[in-house]
């Protein structure tokens, strides 16, 4: 569609009205990205020698335990926050809906706090909170009479995953709670009202109105946790570095550690490279899903 | 009939009301022991404080450092959220009033953003940083968090631009307006609740930042908050007391922000998602 107005300036002005704001992000960005994939294919450690390697990084990366281990973590992660985050998410959202339940308000405002702070701020209160002599967690199961629950919830290669996991789920619920509730408003209200007259209960309507109603808004919290979660980072730094060992690391964590501990930043940029594509692969497989149960 | 008795009611709406009491109660228990000394904590951890003493933000302050770091947060977060909407607004309306070749590659482009985890390009924005010598600058972290401000309130601008009446553009045109004040004196003002919410989340994103800041800063002197904190922790790793008054103080501006504007926060935050 061509619109000839009388306000339109020639097209050279619009370009360079729109020069800043593209040179920063095509510059931090899109340049990047690019120069990641050729750096993918050196030996380099950041000095002036740079050799071709061709794909050996790549060659290494596919045969790299501790890649497909912080991915695997990454999945985990992935998992759990769509069962935490969307479930109880939803759960509490419906909950919110009937009139019995008290202090809506309260909950909505309350809930959606951690939301806002500091993933680092998040990750150093939960270490405190696992920590072994003072933290909250031991006192509470020591005053509940649960000593024998009391374990190195940070130091256990076991445990860990789960330790560092329940922060990032209890940090994003209230997110996933306020997609549901602006989404159930959008419901109208006579298709409840016809169900009531049929007799069905509220839990009924809800399985039956309110979830296949929210079906879209499901995908679309399934792909947030999906993309919000390849790129967890903050937490882990700050809760265990990746640690015990490399039991915790997580992609993102991993890519650090290569390009800034080991200084193989040529590595560094093919570990990025493979973050970016499982990521994205990840989040078309889940959107292809998505539409073809839609139809 | 009644699927719930009015006891089973009373349950839900307590075990309700103990999950929400769990989001705040770490953060409240955080506030109030950055009030104890050390002794009072390790004593018992969950206690009130005794006597509510200031020492530790007095220490953080003089020992940690914490207000250059502070002022570094302040410094980066603002000049970052006045350039995200002055540079995010032009583009916006640009896109959002005029066809141009190319418009459709921009805005794909843009968008494209809010998908790709950044994280991702941690390791090749460092290298790009190093070579062209943008490390450790006092403006080095403005640039990319204008990056990736840009994306979400170019979405939210645009979409709120398309709504207002072309015939005010054209208006102001006649009158003699030119293109600049037609976007900053007529549609600018208009636009403010959604520049509002705007300027709360890209604050907030800034404030809170972490790897990039980590990465891209080694110079003692111009690290931000959250990078700071982790400084602090190494160097005062037993003294929980002292390391929960500087996350306090951190924490402090975001959870004020918050409570005096949690409509627009919570708007905003989900406004992306749900059109999406």
């Amino acid at each position: 569609m061509k619109t000839k107005s009388a306000i339109k300036p020639r097209n050279s002005k619009i370009y360079l009205y729109l020069l800043p704001g593209l040179a920063i992000y095509a510059f931090v960005v899109l340049v990047p990205l690019v120069m990641a994939l050729r750096y993918s294919f050196f030996d380099w450690s950041g000095g002036p020698n740079m050799d071709f390697i061709g794909l050996d990084n790549f060659v290494a990366l596919i045969q790299d335990d501790v890649f497909w281990q912080s991915f695997r973590n990454n999945l985990f992660i992935i998992i759990m926050s769509i069962i935490g985050q969307v479930g109880i998410a939803f759960l509490i959202a419906v909950l919110l809906t009937r009139s019995w339940v008290k202090w809506k308000q309260f909950h909505r405002t309350v809930i959606f706090i951690p939301n806002v702070l500091a993933a680092v701020i998040i990750g150093f209160l939960w270490s405190m909170i696992y920590n072994h002599d003072y933290g909250l967690l031991n006192y509470s199961l020591n005053a509940a009479g649960l000593e024998s629950w009391i374990s190195p919830w940070l130091d256990d290669p076991s445990i860990v995953m789960a330790s560092v996991t329940i922060p990032i789920v209890w940090q994003f619920i209230g997110f996933y709670l306020i997609i549901f509730m602006s989404a159930m408003q959008n419901i109208p209200d006579e298709l409840y009202e016809a169900a009531k007259i049929d007799g069905a209960t509220s839990w009924k309507q809800t399985w039956h109105i309110t979830m296949p109603m929210l079906k879209s808004t499901f995908r679309v919290a399934i792909m947030l946790c999906i993309a919000g979660n390849m790129k967890v980072f903050d937490h882990i730094f700050v809760m265990t570095g990746g640690g015990p060992g490399s039991s915790s690391t997580v992609m993102a964590q991993y890519a650090y550690d290569v390009s800034f501990n080991r200084f193989e930043l040529g590595y560094g940029s093919a570990v990025s490279i493979g973050m970016l594509a499982l990521s994205l692969g990840l989040i078309l497989i889940s959107q292809i899903i998505g539409r073809g149960e839609k139809e | 009939m009644k699927w719930l008795t009015p006891l089973g009611k009373t349950i839900v709406n307590i075990l309700l009301l103990m999950f929400s009491l769990s989001a705040v109660f770490p953060i409240i228990w955080m506030l109030y022991s950055s009030f104890k000394t050390q002794k009072e904590f390790t004593l018992n951890t969950i206690s009130l404080p005794e006597t509510w003493q200031f020492s530790n933000y007095i220490e953080a302050i003089q020992v940690g450092k914490l207000h250059e770091y502070f002022f570094n947060s302040v410094y980066i977060s603002l000049s970052s959220v006045f350039l995200i909407i002055l540079l995010g607004f032009i583009i916006a309306y640009m896109i959002a009033r005029f066809s141009f070749p190319g418009r459709k590659v921009i805005y794909i482009l843009f968008m494209f953003g809010m998908l790709i985890p950044i994280h991702g390009l941690l390791v090749p924005i460092f290298i790009e940083f190093k070579n062209v010598g943008l490390l450790n600058k006092p403006y080095t972290l403005i640039l990319p968090y204008v990056a990736f401000g840009l994306p979400i309130v170019i979405f939210l601008f645009e979409s709120f631009i398309k709504q207002i009446p072309k015939e005010i553009d054209e208006a102001a045109i006649m009158d003699g307006c030119t293109t600049f004040q037609v976007i900053f004196k007529i549609i600018f003002p208009i636009a403010s609740p959604v520049i509002a919410t705007a300027v709360i989340l890209s604050f907030l994103t800034a404030w809170n930042e972490f790897p990039f800041a980590l990465v891209l800063i080694q110079d003692e002197a111009l690290r931000t908050l959250p990078v700071g904190l982790t400084n602090f922790n190494g160097q005062y790793t037993v003294n929980y007391p002292q390391m929960m008054a500087a996350m306090s103080i951190t924490v402090l501006p975001v959870l004020l922000i918050y409570l005096a504007f949690y409509k627009k926060i919570i708007q905003g935050m989900t406004a992306g998602s749900v059109k999406g």
